[in-house]
């Protein structure tokens, strides 16, 4: 019963996981840049809906979109006015990587201070009438939260790869990924290609953090542990794939709940962590191969 | 006089003020210098590989607490005395590389990076959970037997030894086979293998110098500070800290990265006293004009003769 329960737990907080990961996978995919602001958004994002719901009383889950767009609106902001600048050299050399990776630190720096200015450096989280309910079947429990929470990580994801496949802008920028001469020849504008897809990162990393608000409490100086899950699903489920982060992420929350129960609540991210490393080490495609934008 | 009589003067003076300083100030500057030279040693300790291979061992940070645990476990629980302690400690540092050092290796670019950072956090985590580290609870170590005043001195010293031994190291790596070797990695590695570079063997042992020294620092530090915990020696920002020091004054040069850590260390200084509450945010917009105008770092922009229009360049340049 108890591997039953932890399971389950960590295929629902798998879903958040790849919630966190597929925004930072995309970015690093067509762009090239290596987001270390994404756990900051998504913190962000938590403090959005804390803030629409401690002073207009609006349920977290109606916030969704209000979230979503601020992030989109900042992430397309900073592409379009800092990244860029630097954009073209992160396509040239990996030193070039770099300079984004290093860029985006600087930004997250001030992310950081600008939130423990404005909500102070406290502990937050937001608590509905529902948050203490559950589902009961038979010796398992499950928080409704969770479901929802897992079901609407999943239509995130789901939605993007619809935008991806189906939008003239999504082709745009699956058509970047494979050639970036080819992209340039058919006229595709690429600072602006590179803005949406930040934005669209943002924007999931904004409705990641909506999802966290309502399980998880959060602070401006505890961003580390969603970069650092994004950074081992991308390599388990590969660069750019969005099918890939999905599963990522959801392996991801089954290992590090079992690592709990059965080797210890310290080592909960010491295993993520070396499944990261001898994954690079053996498997540096990830676990399905090169899927770019599938 | 010819550039190197010039040079040599320079260093000449740059030494006689290092060693005059401590007597003409106070223990708060004493203190701020130690951390500069710190940074200094560590900086330029990176810069062995990332500024001449190019391979940003985004998570060296590991080997500064691996340094300053093994200095801890070995003063404590051996009974060592400090120079043998940190001896080991170094030594063990670059061992590590010799074990890891070729399957991580042959990772290119980020995914180096991202690989060293993962062996960082993964073994701060197995430090924080094992007894013989003390855990969470961190180490306690002997305290130096020479009394607080004169510690003051005897690490302001040390640090500046440690800076000056590992920019002496740099000096030699520019000059011998390892350094050409490591530049021809940069440049293209496939070409350097064919043309006969053991490519893989140099850019362990680079990544060995560059441990070694970090594993020393570490060791320092934990004498210095006599109180050592896995959130403050294995933080993977140290590690972020130096290698923008090393981008700011400039990746494979042998001034750079001391010329980084003073510019960095000085300001979040002065930073600190001014700002209180938005130092971080300073910190990291001027990170973010760094990376911007002069990604290429100081030394470059000195070559430039400070040029403002070379700045403005860049930006067209690396933008798209």
């Amino acid at each position: 019963m108890l591997f039953l329960q932890t399971l389950i737990n960590g295929i629902l907080i798998g879903g958040l996981y790849a919630c966190v990961a597929v925004g930072f996978s995309l970015v690093w995919g067509v762009s090239n840049i290596i987001n270390i602001a994404h756990g900051l958004f998504v913190i962000l994002g938590a403090y959005i809906t804390y803030w629409i719901y401690t002073l207009y009383h609006i349920d977290p889950l109606l916030t969704l979109p209000i979230s979503a767009a601020a992030l989109f609106c900042l992430g397309f902001l900073v592409q379009k006015y800092v990244l860029n600048f630097v954009v073209g050299e992160a396509q040239e050399s990996s030193m070039g990587v770099f300079m984004t990776l290093i860029l985006t630190f600087g930004l997250a720096r001030v992310l950081e201070n600008v939130m423990a200015l404005l909500w102070t450096g406290d502990w937050r989280s937001v608590t509905t009438s529902y948050s203490g309910t559950f589902l009961d079947l038979g010796g398992v429990s499950i928080p409704y939260i969770r479901i929802v929470v897992f079901a609407l990580a999943l239509a995130a994801a789901w939605l993007l790869s619809v935008i991806l496949n189906r939008t003239r802008t999504g082709m745009a920028i699956r058509a970047v990924t494979f050639s970036l001469d080819g992209a340039r020849i058919v006229g595709i504008d690429l600072p602006f290609i590179y803005a949406v897809t930040f934005a669209i990162g943002a924007g999931l990393a904004g409705i990641a953090g909506t999802l966290v608000s309502m399980i998880y409490s959060f602070s401006p100086f505890h961003s580390t542990p969603y970069l650092s899950w994004a950074f081992v699903i991308v390599v388990m489920g590969g660069l750019g794939s969005i099918f890939g982060a999905v599963v990522g992420g959801v392996l991801l929350g089954i290992i590090e709940a079992l690592a709990t129960v059965y080797i210890g609540p310290g080592y909960q991210q010491a295993v993520g962590f070396m499944i990261l490393v001898l994954l690079l080490v053996f498997r540096p495609q990830g676990l399905f191969g090169k899927q770019f934008l599938k | 006089m010819n550039k190197t009589q010039r040079n040599i003067v320079v260093i000449l003076v740059c030494l006689a003020a290092a060693g005059a300083f401590p007597f003409t100030v106070g223990n708060y500057w004493i203190r701020m210098f130690t951390v500069i030279f710190m940074y200094g040693a560590l900086a330029q300790a990176t810069n062995i590989l990332m500024g001449f291979s190019g391979l940003v061992p985004f998570g060296n940070v590991v080997f500064f607490g691996m340094g300053a645990y093994i200095t801890g476990i070995a003063m404590i629980t051996w009974k060592m005395p400090f120079p043998a302690a940190l001896l080991l400690a170094a030594l063990s540092c670059a061992t590590f590389t010799l074990i890891i050092g070729h399957p991580i290796l042959k990772l290119q670019g980020h995914y180096f990076a991202i690989a060293t950072m993962g062996i960082s956090e993964a073994i701060r985590q197995m430090v924080t959970n094992l007894d013989f580290t003390g855990g969470g609870m961190g180490l306690n170590l002997p305290l130096p037997v020479l009394g607080p005043g004169r510690a003051y001195y005897f690490f302001y010293f040390l640090m500046l030894l440690m800076m000056l031994a590992v920019t002496g190291a740099t000096y030699l790596v520019t000059r011998s086979r390892l350094g050409y070797a490591l530049r021809a990695v940069m440049a293209n590695e496939e070409g350097g293998r064919s043309l006969g570079i053991n490519t893989a063997y140099y850019k362990v042992l680079a990544w060995a110098i560059s441990a070694f020294f970090t594993g020393a620092v570490g060791g320092v530090f934990a004498y210095w500070y006599s109180y050592i915990d896995p959130p403050s020696v294995f933080d993977i920002s140290i590690a972020v800290r130096f290698i923008i020091m090393i981008l700011l004054g400039g990746a494979g040069t042998i001034i750079g990265p001391i010329l980084g850590a003073f510019f960095i260390e000085l300001l979040t200084e002065s930073i600190w006293s001014k700002f209180l509450s938005f130092h971080l945010g300073v910190l990291g917009t001027v990170i973010m004009l760094v990376v911007i105008f002069m990604p290429k770092g100081f030394v470059w922009w000195y070559e430039q003769r400070f040029s403002l229009r070379a700045l403005l360049s860049n930006v067209r340049k690396s933008g798209i």
